[in-house]
């Protein structure tokens, strides 16, 4: 009968409620979207950053990455890559890297070479994909591929020459005159500025490096969540104490920081909405009550316990809060299924996301586990908003409530 | 608890209310009020308005606390009790009549009716019987129990509270005032219906009113003036 009432009271001020549950459904409606595209943009720009910044697990020699020097390379990369291709839904991308000097006829720029294999740099890199001029790398002797805002820098077009100049393995100045093959445009303007692509023979033939040798061995895995099985797979595999064999978030800590960040961001933005609307349900049920004062004054003449007032109040807020709830999510739902198809575009603001790294088209995603904890909020709010008018209305003077009019 | 047969259904001691207020005098609504009522009786309490017969009222009904003295209904001292064991010994020992708007807007008449015995735990077969047998006697066709209480005229929405609070067959039931918005009429014809119950179950009933067809039909009659007692006549 509690049940009964509780609906049936709802929609003695339909205005009023449609007010409330209208308010709930834009609360879940917006935690929603915002959680969607939150996880999507996460998702997006941790895959983006892990692919620009070599994969999911990285090998490379020990102390490496503390010292990237040009004698810091994997001796025997074929072993390694041999050891890669046995573990299933891992492809590996081995590179050369050096330091070096671009220079044009106007300008130099301290650059990173790296030597790539095309065929493994099409499979995994985001490179080859992202050139807005000219051509990819195919074979040896085709040029250098460079970041578009680094040609701008140097004042260099498609087909011009530019000089590399590098300290070789003997610790002697190298230098090549290449063609600029193409430009790229990756989610990051740091890298566009700094990292340029020639074919792997010709960085060998460059700095003097063999055949079987490389600075660093990508891994890059069909799911994300097997980064630490593999990385621990890889480590007793190789057993080899002069390698080291890294999962993004041992290498990228930046980015693990970022990811609890936007985490922690979406939190608050949650807690501030719901608050909101739970300040809401508290005035709508302080109304509520003393209108209802003397009907509540009745009803506890009757026999109705104070702890079955609060449950009937409680009740009518969670009617409520699930009509807004299921109206929220029902449309959150529609308009998330749909950006996730056709992606939502942020190119408005595509500088500043490039500066951070992101994609401009954003593909929102729900992830269960969010979703519950989100509707484990709403709970934990209408319990709390609901509480201070429940409490207040159990403990009135029976006499009072009846005189109330 | 005390066995109703062999004791009173309400005996009130020295039962004293005094009102309180900030930057008011206090004013005494009841004044050394001692009064027994047994089993069956169909009392009223008459008095010009605030002579605090329904102060009294509600001091038996458990609605409020007396500032001194000790009120006990069917062997219960109403002050021992919690709230929540007050609000269950109303459920199970009492009945209210008010003057109006007694009933729960949302309900229907007969969900009014049978809304106590859901409390009360009762089966949903002998609560249809119960509800449909009682609503029926107070001439509550099956018609208007489907119907709302904006939907009834007031002498129905009596009628139903009346049947409310008898299909939960109280020890007592308290009546503040239950002709007060109706006709003389209907008045008349609801209180020789609770009349009628009182003789025939043995219910008691206890008034509170200056409604002269109220105090025609009582058989005792306790008169009050500034909160005392000044004449308890049986007739």
């Amino acid at each position: 009968m509690f049940l009964v009432i509780a609906w049936r009271n709802i929609w003695r001020n339909s205005r009023r409620s449609s007010v409330l549950i209208s308010a709930v459904a834009a609360g879940v409606f917006s935690f929603l979207g915002l959680t969607a595209y939150m996880a999507g943009f996460s998702l997006q720009w941790i895959d983006a950053s892990i692919r620009l910044q070599g994969g999911h697990v990285l090998i490379a020699s020990q102390g490496y990455y503390a010292n990237p020097m040009v004698r810091n390379a994997i001796s025997d990369s074929r072993a390694v890559e041999r050891a890669i291709a046995d573990v299933p839904g891992a492809k590996s991308m081995a590179r050369l890297q050096v330091a070096g000097i671009l220079n044009s006829a106007a300008q130099a720029s301290a650059v990173q070479i790296t030597g790539v294999n095309p065929d493994q740099e099409w499979r995994n890199s985001p490179i080859p994909n992202s050139l807005t001029d000219g051509l990819y790398i195919e074979d040896p002797g085709d040029g250098i591929v460079m970041g578009a805002v680094l040609a701008e820098k140097l004042q260099v077009r498609l087909g011009e020459r530019v000089v590399l100049i590098i300290n070789d393995l003997s610790n002697e100045l190298a230098s090549v005159a290449v063609r600029v093959a193409g430009l790229y445009e990756s989610s990051s303007r740091a890298m566009d500025e700094r990292v340029v692509f020639l074919h792997r023979q010709d960085v060998q033939a460059l700095v003097g490096f063999t055949d079987q040798e490389a600075s660093t061995i990508s891994v890059f895995l069909e799911r994300e969540k097997d980064v630490e099985s593999i990385a621990a797979g890889l480590r007793a595999t190789l057993a080899d104490p002069a390698l080291e064999v890294l999962s993004w978030r041992d290498r990228l800590p930046m980015i693990v920081s970022m990811e609890s960040m936007l985490g922690l961001i979406s939190v608050l933005i949650v807690v501030i909405l719901f608050a909101a609307i739970g300040f809401t349900l508290i005035n709508s049920f302080l109304m509520v009550i003393y209108e209802r004062m003397r009907e509540l004054g009745i009803m506890m003449a009757n026999g109705v316990a104070p702890g079955q007032i609060r449950r009937l109040i409680w009740l009518e807020a969670s009617f409520m809060v699930c009509l807004g709830v299921v109206l929220g999510t029902a449309l959150a739902a529609g308009l998330i299924a749909w950006w996730s198809q056709t992606g939502l575009d942020l190119s408005a603001f595509s500088e500043g996301l490039r500066s951070f790294g992101a994609d401009t088209i954003v593909y929102p995603r729900l992830e269960r586990t969010s979703v519950l904890a989100g509707y484990g909020t709403i709970l934990v709010m209408i319990t709390l908003a609901v509480a201070w008018p429940a409490w207040k209305a159990s403990r009135f003077r029976v006499v009072d409530a009846l005189q109330h009019t | 608890m005390q066995n109703s047969e062999s004791s009173p259904l309400v005996q009130a001691e020295k039962v004293e209310k005094v009102y309180t207020q900030a930057g008011h005098m206090p004013v005494r609504a009841l004044d050394d009020i001692t009064l027994r009522i047994e089993p069956g009786e169909f009392t009223a309490v008459a008095g010009p308005s605030g002579s605090g017969k329904t102060t009294l009222l509600n001091l038996i009904g458990g609605l409020d606390q007396p500032t001194a003295g000790r009120v006990t209904v069917a062997g219960q001292n109403l002050g021992d009790l919690s709230r929540s064991a007050l609000a269950a010994f109303r459920l199970n020992n009492l009945g209210f009549i008010f003057q109006a708007f007694n009933l729960i807007p949302v309900l229907t008449a007969e969900e009014n009716a049978e809304f106590i015995l859901l409390l009360q735990g009762i089966s949903k077969a002998e609560r249809r019987t119960r509800v449909e047998r009682e609503l029926e006697e107070l001439g509550i066709t099956s018609d208007m129990m489907r119907r709302r209480p904006a939907k009834l005229s007031g002498g129905q929405q009596q009628r139903v509270a009346i049947a409310r609070a008898l299909v939960a067959r109280p020890k007592l039931i308290l009546a503040d005032e239950p002709t007060g918005n109706l006709d003389s009429t209907s008045g008349g014809r609801l209180l020789d219906k609770m009349r009628d119950l009182n003789e025939r179950t043995g219910i008691t009933f206890l008034f509170s009113t200056h409604d002269p067809m109220i105090i025609e039909r009582a058989k005792r009659l306790v008169t009050l003036r500034d909160g005392r007692i000044i004449s308890d006549d049986f007739r």
